[in-house]
This record gives C-alpha cells, structure tokens and sequence, in this order.
C-alpha cells in the first residue's frame, strides 16, 4: 500500500517537473494527427505556435529562439519538402514572443494570445509562401501564390481563433511546473 | 309538427345520394382540369411490375458487363505481351502492397499522407500509390514501418502525363492547391477541357496507363506554352486505404 502511493507521488511529482517537455512531445504528433474537425478549408491552426508562445514569455527570447529551433528542426523532418523550411519562422517568433514578456506583462492579456499568435502564423506562412514562390521562380508563380495566400489566411484565422484556449492552459501549466521546481 | 317533419325529410338535399353523385362530380371536374394527373400517377404505380423495357434492360446490361470483361481481359493480355515485345514498365497486380492511411494531410502547406506500411513491407522510395479513382503521388520516404506519399498537389511533385485524346506528353506539376497545373511545353498542343490524362503509356517511372484526372480549365495566356487545371479523380482527403505499386527497374 505504501509502496504503491510512494510510486504515485513519484509519478506525479516526475509528470509535473517533465510538463513541459512532455507538452513538447505532443507536437510533432498532433502536427501529424492533423484533425480534420479542427481544420477548416482542409488547413490547420499552426500547432507549434501554441507552444511556442507560453515557453517564451516564461522563458525569454534567447530561450525562444533555440527551441524555435528545435521545432522547426522537428516539424521539417515530418515534411516532405527538403527546399523549404519552418525554421526561420520560428526563430523568428520565438525571439519575438521572448521580448514581449520582457516589456509588459500587463499587455498580454487572456485574449490578446489570440492576436499575437495570428501575427506570429503571419509571418510564419509568409515566410514559407515565399521560399515555396522563390523555388519554383521560373514555373508557373500565379498558380502557387493564390492558394498560399489562401493557406496563411485560414491557418491566421484558425490559430487567432485557437490560441486563446491552448496557450493560456499551457502557460498556466507551464508556470505551475517551474515554479514546482525552484 | 309531424307534418313539417315530413315535408323537411323530402327536400332534396337531404338525400344522401345526391351528394355522393355531387362529389363525384367535383371530383371528375378536378380530373379534368388537371388533366388526369392523378389517374397517370396512379397508373405508373400500378404498372411498374409490367414495363416492357425493364427485364429487358437487366438482361442488356448483363450481357454488356460479360462482353467489357471478356474484352478487358483480351486486352490486358494483349497489352503485356506488347509491352514485353516493348520491354516496357509492367503493369501486374502482383506486387501490390495494401496500406491504411495514419496520417494525412490534403490542404494547407505540405500535402503529404503516411502510410502504415515501410520498409519492413518492401515499401520503396518512389513506389507508386493509387487509391479509388487512380493515382494519388509517390512515395518520397520510408521508415520501418511507415512511409510517407508525396501528393500530386504538393508544389513539389512533378510528373510527366499523358493526355489521352491527342497522344501528347505534359508536365504535371503540383500547386500547392486542390488543382494542380499540367504544363504542355508547346503553344499549339492539342489540350481541350474534359480531355483524360492518365500516367504515360511509355513512362519508365510510373506504371502505364494509371488514371490520373480531368482537365477543367486551360490558361494560354503565357507566350511559350500553354497551362491546364486538373481535377483529379482520386480524392485523397477521403480515401483510407491505399495501393502501392512496387518499383520494377
């Protein structure tokens, strides 16, 4: 009996110092489980955002920015495409999500993660519309521009739409396991 | 009082009769305006068993299916041995390997599915995969146990086509959107919207003859060639199981 709640307490107690790590995992694999339901005109809401966002305003710019990386280096190897890449998006937005806790906390508001989120989808797609427009520079452009316009604004409306409920979770999970931690 | 009783019992519209023979009437006159719509309708109901034309149309269309088989078949040799004669790409059934798709993704940036079937199965990187209504990509990776079809929507994937009706080669190239563009490298190719493009008879990468899609719509606006859009018949957002066809080179 004592042994079993001894084990529970060790379970717990290793779920909430791994949380973060754990929500990192989870990633690539909604990233690959692509729920149609959550979907709309087929596209998604850019997942790796939600995450993204919390871990940065905890964490910092410096911090955002190499697991920017880690993400993009994740999210790239589950793509098929070897021209184009997710990595300078989310350099980008995780050095940019960084600052923003550094200047107000105030701003960021519960639903004001909604409209960071969009921006950060933004220049995400908008960078990847344009290695896609740049790589196939001499075959047909106006073919590929119109859906990729199509593309960044369904996945900015869905991550603005979504972000409010997965980010304000996950910062709340976030600051409970570090602040378990120290 | 008995008396205005009686007198009041023999009026005329107190006689049942007359009033059925008064609906019946009105009745009639309904029939007429409508100019018997209702007896026809009727009609159709009752003498649906008895239509000349309908044993006849199953026994029609039977014999119809068993001539396309016999003539299916006598094709499908015919096209093997000359394709051998040929020493062309063989299209057998043979090697077919069955897969479930796991993963898929059909709009947005990357247009890919996973399958559940790698390596382990003898899934090969440039396996060909169709699915109800034709081809749907190529696989471009393989794990143990999985591997990844780049979809012919997908700005990478290029393919060279056959359009049936003209005999002309294209370039099938993917969009990034639900159409991709098959480019025909010559401002006076042949090209009409219904014209079927299918995997080209003489590819030496993909199996022959593979449906592939419809063109919908042709764009000549640019000066060197001319721009089709593709409906394609297999639809990947709704197919679970898949073929892979194995590489003979």
């Amino acid at each position: 009996m004592g042994a079993n709640f001894e084990s529970k307490y060790l379970m717990n107690k290793f779920l909430k110092k791994k949380l973060s790590i754990i929500s990192f995992i989870f990633i690539p694999i909604i990233f690959l489980w692509h729920p149609n339901w959550l979907g709309f005109l087929g596209v998604q809401p850019y997942w790796p955002l939600f995450w993204l966002l919390p871990w940065s305003m905890i964490n910092g710019s410096i911090n955002g920015l190499v697991f920017g990386l880690f993400l993009g280096l994740i999210l790239d190897s589950l793509t098929l495409d070897n021209n184009f890449s997710q990595i300078p998006g989310l350099i980008f937005c995780g050095f940019l999500f960084g600052r923003i806790k550094l200047h107000s906390d105030i701003l960021v508001g519960h639903f004001r993660y909604g409209l960071i989120c969009s921006f950060g989808s933004f220049l995400c797609g908008t960078i990847y519309l344009s290695q896609i427009l740049f790589g196939n520079f001499s075959d047909s452009n106006s073919s590929m521009f119109i859906p990729g316009v199509k593309n960044i604004l369904v996945e900015v409306f869905l991550t603005g739409l979504f972000a409010p409920f997965f980010c304000s979770q996950l910062l709340r999970m976030l600051k409970f396991s570090r602040r378990k931690l120290q | 009082m008995l008396d205005i009783r009686r007198i009041s019992s023999s009026r005329w519209w107190h006689k049942k009769k007359i009033w059925i023979y008064f609906a019946i009437f009105l009745f009639l006159v309904f029939v007429r305006i409508s100019k018997g719509s209702l007896y026809k309708d009727f009609f159709y109901f009752i003498s649906k068993p008895f239509w000349p034309g309908q044993f006849q149309k199953e026994v029609i269309l039977k014999t119809l299916n068993q001539e396309s088989l016999i003539k299916l078949n006598l094709l499908k040799k015919d096209n093997i041995r000359l394709r051998e004669i040929l020493s062309l790409q063989k299209s057998s059934n043979n090697d077919n390997i069955v897969a479930a798709v796991i993963s898929r993704k059909t709009g947005g940036w990357w247009r890919q599915i996973l399958l559940n079937k790698g390596s382990k199965d003898g899934v090969e990187i440039g396996s060909t995969v169709t699915g109800p209504g034709g081809l749907l990509g190529i696989v471009s990776n393989t794990s143990l146990l999985t591997s990844s079809v780049t979809l012919l929507t997908a700005p990478e994937s290029k393919l060279g086509v056959w359009v049936d009706r003209s005999q002309i080669n294209g370039l099938l190239v993917g969009s990034g959107g639900n159409h991709p563009s098959l480019i025909m490298y010559s401002k006076d190719a042949d090209i009409k919207v219904g014209d079927f493009v299918s995997s080209s008879p003489a590819s030496s990468l993909l199996p022959p003859n593979i449906p592939i899609g419809i063109v919908i719509s042709i764009d000549e606006t640019l000066q060197s060639n001319k721009t089709a859009k593709i409906s394609l018949l297999a639809k990947p957002h709704l197919i679970d199981w898949v073929q892979i066809l194995k590489v003979n080179i």
